[in-house]
């Protein structure tokens, strides 16, 4: 029995000094012993060969529809001017009166049946389809037995991912928040000055890389000389709390956001000791004027890092953007934006929180083959003459979704929860209105 | 009668069906067609339901679903989609489109946005140029007089 244990914890040492020295210490100093990469690239030989087996499958039942938004119907996309129009074109014109016509309720009901069918916002809020299975559980939607060889790789995933890879990133994830608030705190001790912002910057940096290295993370920086500078407002996509961890390890930010209590305080109220980010209480965050103080007066300092925020308010799945919040881009500072998107092949980033808790969902992503992802530092843009916080809000908006290839949506993502407003539908109807008696001033009498 | 649709097809509606009922009653409420945000902003949703409602309890079952969804489809016919318009105006589905149940349905269409005396001349002139046979009231034969030429109904065709 002693024997057993010796071997036990001898194997435990042996364990965590291959991690310290094989993983942590080159995250600490940003260098790469090539591990990852090695895995990746049988990771992604795997996957092609996978994906090559079930398409020779398919191929004989001729099931896979392609389809480029992998969608289940086919948009017209023409506005309701353009196709009342349409449907009003062939006939001829009434002598007098107001141009209404029996026809004009298709429109309305095709759009009808279109969002029954598919709506562009709901399908949002859950995680994308794949079009060809990963070999991942839970990403097998439609697909069925193919043949022997692939169910044991599929086996063999199943057991690499969750007794291999699963208890090593859990390992690394605790050592990156123990070492996060252990830092912070002990450099919150030195008095201001240039080495303390230094080695603040450096720990920050140092504990986020050992978190990526916890969730098998490959991130492809482009156009890193974009890189939001102190003094202005980094904005970026949400698709889960992870991005923090992603962005964070190429800079370091402030952080703007809510004053959690338990671990999540524990981490916010170290961070803080070493350098300035801006957290509220929950009481205050109603407070429009105060917030918009607040980052006002961290922003005109510009020794302050850049702050990071999510102008979304919530976790989309990363096929779209949803409508950004007016809130920051009201500040009058430049507004970095960064485009993030992740590969939906190796793991599935999105948080989903209505049907995951925190927990559940760093489990999954830890059970997941990796996370790769693209980060795309777009140029900075500056408010423009007679643009108002809105139009502007769309401007980097629509950047962000063009250079992440996503979808660029003008919907709330807050309609998770809530309803749409009446006026969504009162505009409708002035829309069709307008159509409808907006002749009449033509007409002759 | 369509053609009995593909196995994929109906697979993927019921995939939607089940996403759509919130409460895993089997059934669809109104309140969960109006989850839907794109819906909310749509004056006709009320109409639409009320007619996949072939039965008249109020919710949608899986079967009027489907059948309602699939008369929209490259596999209805000219003459379901046109019925399907003709509910729109048919509140009470006696097989005639009354001037009071045009006003109405329009009412929905245009909101606040048009005054009642100007709705109702509208309403009026419609009834009066679609009435052939002078009753009041528009028949369904009149109604396909009217939108029934050349291809109004492609433009109700959805891509399932």
């Amino acid at each position: 029995m002693e024997d057993l244990w010796v071997a036990v914890l001898w194997g435990m040492k042996i364990w965590l000094y291959l991690i310290i020295s094989l993983i942590m210490v080159p995250a600490m100093f940003g260098f790469s012993l090539g591990i990852s990469e090695t895995y990746m690239t049988i990771l992604i030989k795997t996957l092609e060969w996978a994906t090559l087996k079930l398409q020779k499958e398919k191929a004989d039942e001729q099931t896979l529809k392609t389809s480029a938004s992998n969608g289940l119907i086919q948009r017209e996309d023409g506005s309701m001017e353009k196709e009342l129009e349409e449907l009003r074109r062939s006939r001829p014109k009434p002598p007098v009166g107001g141009d209404f016509t029996l026809s004009d309720c298709f429109y309305f009901s095709r759009k009808g049946i279109e969002s029954i069918v598919e709506d562009e916002v709901t399908q949002r809020f859950s995680s994308e389809e794949l079009v060809s299975w990963n070999l991942l559980t839970r990403t097998n939607n439609d697909f069925e037995y193919i043949s022997l060889k692939l169910t044991l790789v599929y086996g063999l995933g199943i057991f690499v991912r969750y007794c291999i890879l699963a208890p090593l990133r859990i390992t690394l994830a605790c050592i990156g928040l123990t070492w996060l608030v252990i830092g912070t705190s002990a450099v919150g001790f030195l008095p201001n000055s240039s080495v303390k912002y230094w080695l603040s910057e450096w720990v920050h940096v140092m504990c986020y890389r050992i978190c990526a290295r916890g969730l098998s993370a490959a991130i492809r920086y482009h156009n890193r000389e974009n890189k939001p500078k102190k003094g202005g407002i980094c904005v970026a996509n949400h698709t889960t709390p992870i991005d923090i961890v992603i962005l964070c390890n190429d800079g370091c930010y402030a952080m703007v956001g809510q004053v959690h209590g338990g671990l999540m305080g524990i981490v916010q109220r170290a961070m803080v000791r070493s350098c300035p980010h801006v957290w509220f209480e929950r009481a205050e965050m109603k407070d429009r004027h105060l917030v918009t103080k607040r980052l006002k007066d961290h922003v005109n300092d510009k020794t302050k890092l850049p702050i990071l925020i999510f102008p979304e308010g919530t976790c989309v799945n990363n096929t779209s953007v949803m409508m950004f919040k007016k809130g920051s881009f009201e500040i009058g500072a430049t507004i970095y934006p960064v485009a993030i998107k992740y590969d939906p092949k190796f793991g599935d980033a999105f948080w989903n929180s209505s049907k995951y808790s925190m927990v559940s969902y760093l489990l999954r992503m830890m059970t997941s083959w990796a996370l790769v992802c693209n980060v795309w530092y777009l140029p900075a843009m500056h408010q423009q003459e007679g643009e108002d916080a809105v139009q502007f809000a769309n401007r980097v908006k629509s950047a962000i979704a063009h250079q992440g290839g996503l979808v660029d949506l003008q919907w709330d993502g807050g309609l998770k929860r809530a309803k749409v407003k009446e006026t969504f539908r009162e505009q409708q109807q002035k829309k069709y209105s307008n159509m409808v008696v907006g002749d009449e001033s033509s007409n002759s009498d | 009668m369509c053609t009995h649709p593909p196995a994929d097809e109906v697979r993927r509606l019921d995939k939607r069906f089940k996403k759509l009922d919130l409460d895993d009653s089997g059934e669809l409420s109104v309140d969960e067609f109006m989850s839907l945000p794109e819906l909310q902003q749509n004056p006709l949703v009320q109409r639409v339901i009320d007619i996949f409602d072939k039965d008249g309890n109020g919710e949608v079952d899986f079967n009027e679903f489907i059948e309602g969804v699939l008369q929209f489809s490259v596999r209805g016919t000219k003459e379901q989609r046109l019925r399907f318009a003709f509910r729109i105006y048919d509140m009470d589905n006696d097989g005639f489109i009354s001037n009071g149940e045009l006003f109405q349905v329009l009412k929905t269409m245009v909101g606040t946005n048009v005054e009642d005396v100007q709705l109702q001349q509208i309403v009026d002139k419609t009834i009066v140029s679609a009435d052939t046979d002078g009753d009041g009231r528009v028949s369904y034969q009149e109604f396909c007089a009217v939108v029934g030429g050349l291809d109004f109904h492609k433009n109700m065709i959805v891509d399932v």
